[in-house]
């Protein structure tokens, strides 16, 4: 893979998918030297006059305790990336690895599963957090790990049926009854022969999720039951200074600019990739 | 003999190409060829060759990543390549017609089938009145010989066989008289005693509305049935064009030679001595004869020189300059079998009164007592060491259900499966470990049976981990050795799949079988996805595995000529019963089971050309399943009554052979015509 090859992969790649990367390398730079650089402390109070407006010192303005708003969005741009993509990576392999087994074992197993996943399925997202936020306790509110278990558990259902689809289409070609026939067991037919075949599938899944992810942690955030202040996550950000909205909009449209462009990037990427991959998904790996 | 007239149609030096990944490939180049009035022009190749590209050009039908760089298609003095769609569009379906090769995709499943003619007819402003339609449709039905034209009209696609599918599709094709039909290998997909139905069709269709065709295959025996003049091609190029004996008889192309050569026929006696080495690459052909890098006889200049085609005598025409010096192919005589393992005396697998099932009983059915029949019925069978016995019948006929039976893939309904003198458990599950290492599948397709996302290093390692418990450098070698036992050396470790061609797949396959070193290898159908060159080549591979290594093979096959070539015995199938078991020799020859004469005498076969004795079309009648013998309802010698509803007794012929027919032997010997016609030395048997 010289520079050339890569420069024409990228002129044959989707428009969105470019635009998408640019975007999406703008906020993984963020993150990893983001919090190097703000010019304040993220919980440092007193940057400035408390709700004073768009300055060159203060481009998001300056918040009720005093606290530098592009400062905290600029932190906080790890902790969202990561938890989303903690979240989906883990919702994705729990839900696959449950998709497959269920269906090559078939009968009942999958039969039960597959209701499940349904009855989770009809529970809005939001709602279905709030549950296992409840679920869990006082204790544990605010703990990242939570968060992370959240997405993960809201995700998984809707992997496992994608898994199940995608494997149901593999399991009755000829390898995997080659497979069978040599008394392998259901591990190793799941590992060696459904799970090669079905990873386009789950790629395409993975990325999709991963662009909504950011969204479902930012609303936890809003609604108080993400992760706890003084730690600016974007959702939990815009709901502190959404009282301020009247007199001071930059506080909120800051950080739900951050988050909106977060979003867009990431799902236009996905969506390009998702594009890339189900054209290629069928040519194997070379 | 032929005066040169003006041609219906004419292709002058037409080069074409596909885009594909970035890249545009020549697929035809430099191909002139021109049809007749009144001839069938074959064209044959293998895969890849660009003969469906031709015939596709013939409509001006290019698809979006397709490229026309030079040539014309010249017809009733137009040049088609030039006309805009709309154009087209008046002289596609009324002028010039396709038949297309699968009959099922091109017809819509949502319309009667009637109504899809009726709608070529108004498409094309051929007819109008609504009454004047439809009896041109029920004229259309009868003209291609299909039964109860009214009735038919209103059916849906699904409600037709394979074959009245096809005559469907012939009748849509001839609906506004068309000067020219185009058929992309029309009989591909369908069984042998249909096809032979379908080309005496073509034949008398021909004679009696005196059009030309243009008839793509890559089978040689069907053009040999058919065709006036054939076109070779290769790698897209036109290499030889001659009349049809001259082609079989004197072929001069070396290519040609080595696709006749190739070819297993039902004759075994009488074979061209050539085959063809290597595979066609693409992207390394020569700017020269492209089919220099197999050739025999290139000499220096080859390579570079490009080639035309130069005329031989009358009418035929070679793209080779050492045509002159090279001999004409020339059938020989075999007088041995090339090959003979003896089978050994004991026996290996067994099957005794086996019968399958796909579907267990529901409830609902065991109560209201209308468990379905099985598709196969009280089948015995038996295999010897290191013995091959095909597997022969129709599709429907059963004959991979019980390989999969043996296989534990399903298990039987009744009947008890013994292998190596133990019994076979039905379910793979419940079998051990040395069962399942003994008894080995290779599937048709071996696209599907290689996992693409696994290297052929993977691949292969399964058996040896899973059966010996090898590991690294034993495991390295013996995945060598496996390799090697295909011919294919340790580069193709590292590939995958998707970056071999179909041959070097099945051999894949079939080494993933040896790996497992079974006694016993279930063949299903392993030939008939692949070139007729890579058939010779699998065959030969074949023979020898089985003379080295002592495997039986359960060899299941459509192709007879393929049987003549591999088996030891024979056992026919017909709707999941068994008509007849021998020896492959006393098969071949009389007396014949009714349903094996059928058989044969459907095969086309390049020493038997213009076969004109096609066997009369039997409607199937009506007969109880499981009462009388299957095969009364289509058996051109029935005897009535009897047939229908008594068990035919079970005939020995010989020491081994069986013949299960209500016909004594001797009738059935002084009934059978097939033996009499193959020309040349002597009877069989």
């Amino acid at each position: 893979m010289n520079l050339t090859h890569w420069f024409q992969l990228w002129r044959r790649s989707p428009q969105s998918l470019r635009l998408g990367s640019i975007i999406l390398v703008f906020w993984l730079l963020v993150a990893v030297f983001g919090a190097l650089w703000t010019p304040y402390g993220y919980a440092q109070l007193g940057a400035g006059l408390p709700l004073s407006g768009v300055s060159w010192d203060h481009p998001f303005g300056i918040d009720q305790l005093g606290r530098d708003v592009f400062s905290r969005v600029l932190y906080g741009t790890h902790i969202v990336i990561l938890l989303a993509l903690a979240g989906t990576t883990l919702g994705v392999v729990i839900g696959a690895l449950i998709g497959l087994v269920s269906a090559y074992i078939g009968g009942w197993l999958d039969e039960v599963v597959q209701r499940f996943a349904e009855a989770f399925i009809s529970i809005p997202f939001l709602v279905l957090a709030l549950l296992i936020i409840a679920l869990a306790g006082p204790d544990l509110s605010g703990d990242p790990i939570l968060i992370v278990m959240v997405v993960a558990f809201v995700y998984t259902p809707r992997i496992t049926r994608m898994a199940r689809a995608a494997a149901l289409d593999v399991i009755t070609r000829d390898f995997v009854t080659i497979a069978k026939l040599r008394g392998e067991s259901a591990w190793s037919v799941v590992w060696r022969e459904l799970l090669p075949n079905t990873t386009g599938t789950l790629l395409v899944e993975f990325s999709l999720r991963a662009g909504y992810a950011p969204a479902l942690v930012g609303s936890l955030g809003f609604l108080g039951f993400g992760i706890k202040p003084p730690i600016p996550e974007w959702g939990l950000m815009i709901s502190e200074n959404r009282q301020l909205i009247l007199a001071q909009p930059i506080t909120v449209i800051g950080p739900g600019l951050a988050l909106a462009s977060l979003i867009v990037g990431l799902n236009m990427f996905t969506e390009g990739l998702a594009r890339i991959l189900g054209r290629t998904v069928k040519l194997g790996e070379q | 003999m032929r005066v040169a007239t003006d041609p219906v149609i004419a292709v002058e030096e037409l080069d074409f190409a596909y885009r594909t990944s970035g890249q545009w490939v020549t697929v035809l180049k430099g191909v002139s060829v021109h049809i007749e009035k009144g001839e069938v022009l074959g064209l044959v190749g293998e895969s890849g060759c660009g003969k469906s590209t031709l015939a596709y050009t013939l409509l001006s039908y290019l698809r979006s990543n397709a490229r026309i760089d030079n040539g014309k298609v010249l017809f009733g003095g137009l040049n088609l390549l030039d006309l805009q769609r709309s154009e087209l569009d008046q002289l596609r379906g009324v002028q010039i017609s396709l038949v297309p090769q699968n009959p099922t995709t091109a017809l819509s499943p949502h319309i009667r089938v009637g109504q899809q003619i009726g709608e070529v007819l108004v498409q094309h402003d051929f007819l109008q009145d609504k009454s004047v339609i439809d009896e041109r449709i029920q004229e259309l039905f009868s003209l291609v010989e299909l039964p109860n034209p009214d009735a038919l009209a209103l059916r849906y696609p699904h409600q037709l066989s394979g074959g009245q599918q096809q005559r469907v599709c012939i009748a849509m094709a001839l609906a506004c008289d068309p000067n020219l039909l185009i058929l992309d290998e029309p009989t591909t997909g369908l069984d042998v005693t249909t096809q032979s139905q379908i080309i005496a069709l073509l034949i008398r269709l021909r004679k009696q509305l005196g059009m030309c065709m243009l008839y793509v295959t890559h089978d040689l025996g069907v053009l040999a049935q058919i065709a006036d003049r054939v076109g070779v091609m290769y790698a897209g190029y036109m290499v030889e064009v001659a009349p049809l004996d001259r082609l079989f008889d004197t072929p001069r192309h070396p290519y040609t030679k080595g696709l006749i050569g190739s070819v297993p026929d039902v004759d075994i006696r009488k074979r061209m001595s050539q085959s063809l080495k290597g595979l066609l690459q693409r992207d390394k052909l020569p700017v020269g004869c492209p089919f220099q890098p197999r050739c025999d006889h290139e000499d220096a200049t080859c390579r570079e020189m490009p080639q035309t085609l130069e005329i031989v005598s009358d009418g035929h025409q070679v793209a080779c300059q050492r045509w002159r010096s090279i001999e004409p192919g020339v059938p020989v005589d075999l007088t041995d079998a090339e090959w003979s393992t003896a089978p050994g005396d004991r026996s290996l697998l067994a099957l005794d009164n086996v019968s399958l099932r796909y579907s267990a009983d529901t409830l609902f059915s065991s109560v209201f007592g209308r468990s379905s029949i099985p598709v196969v019925r009280q089948v015995s069978l038996s295999l010897r060491r290191s013995e091959t016995l095909a597997l022969v019948g129709e599709s429907g006929s059963g004959k991979s259900t019980i390989a999969k039976a043996v296989a534990g893939i399903l298990p039987p309904l009744t009947g008890i499966i013994e292998f190596d003198e133990t019994g076979l458990a039905g379910d793979i599950r419940r079998r051990t470990a040395e069962q399942r290492k003994n008894i080995q599948f290779i599937f048709q397709n071996p696209d599907a049976s290689l996992n693409p996302r696994s290297s052929i290093e993977q691949i292969l390692s399964r058996p040896l981990v899973k059966f010996f418990g090898l590991s690294n450098s034993e495991l390295h070698d013996a995945i060598d050795d496996s390799l090697a036992s295909v011919k294919l050396d340790s580069t193709y470790r590292a590939r995958y799949p998707d970056e071999l061609s179909g041959g070097e797949r099945q051999r894949v396959a079939i080494a993933r079988a040896l790996a497992a070193r079974p006694k016993l290898l279930l063949c299903d159908e392993i030939l008939s996805a692949l070139d007729v060159s890579v058939q010779a080549n699998i065959i030969s591979l074949l023979r020898q595995l089985q003379t080295e290594n002592e495997i039986a093979m359960l060899f299941i096959s459509h192709d007879l000529a393929v049987v003549r070539n591999l088996a030891h015995r024979v056992a026919v199938l017909y709707d999941g019963e068994l008509m007849e078991t021998g020896q492959v020799e006393a098969l071949f020859s009389p007396p014949f089971h009714p349903y094996t004469h059928v058989l044969l005498l459907a095969v086309p076969s390049i020493y038997n050309r213009r076969a004109s004795n096609v066997p009369a079309r039997t409607e199937i009648v009506g007969t109880a399943a499981g009462k009388g013998c299957a095969f009364a309802g289509r058996c051109p010698w029935q005897l009535g009554e009897v047939c229908t509803q008594e068990d035919p007794p079970w005939r020995q012929n010989g020491q081994s052979n069986w013949i299960r027919c209500h016909h004594p032997l001797e009738e059935l010997s002084k009934r059978a015509t097939w033996h009499l016609q193959l020309n040349g030395t002597g009877k069989p048997g």
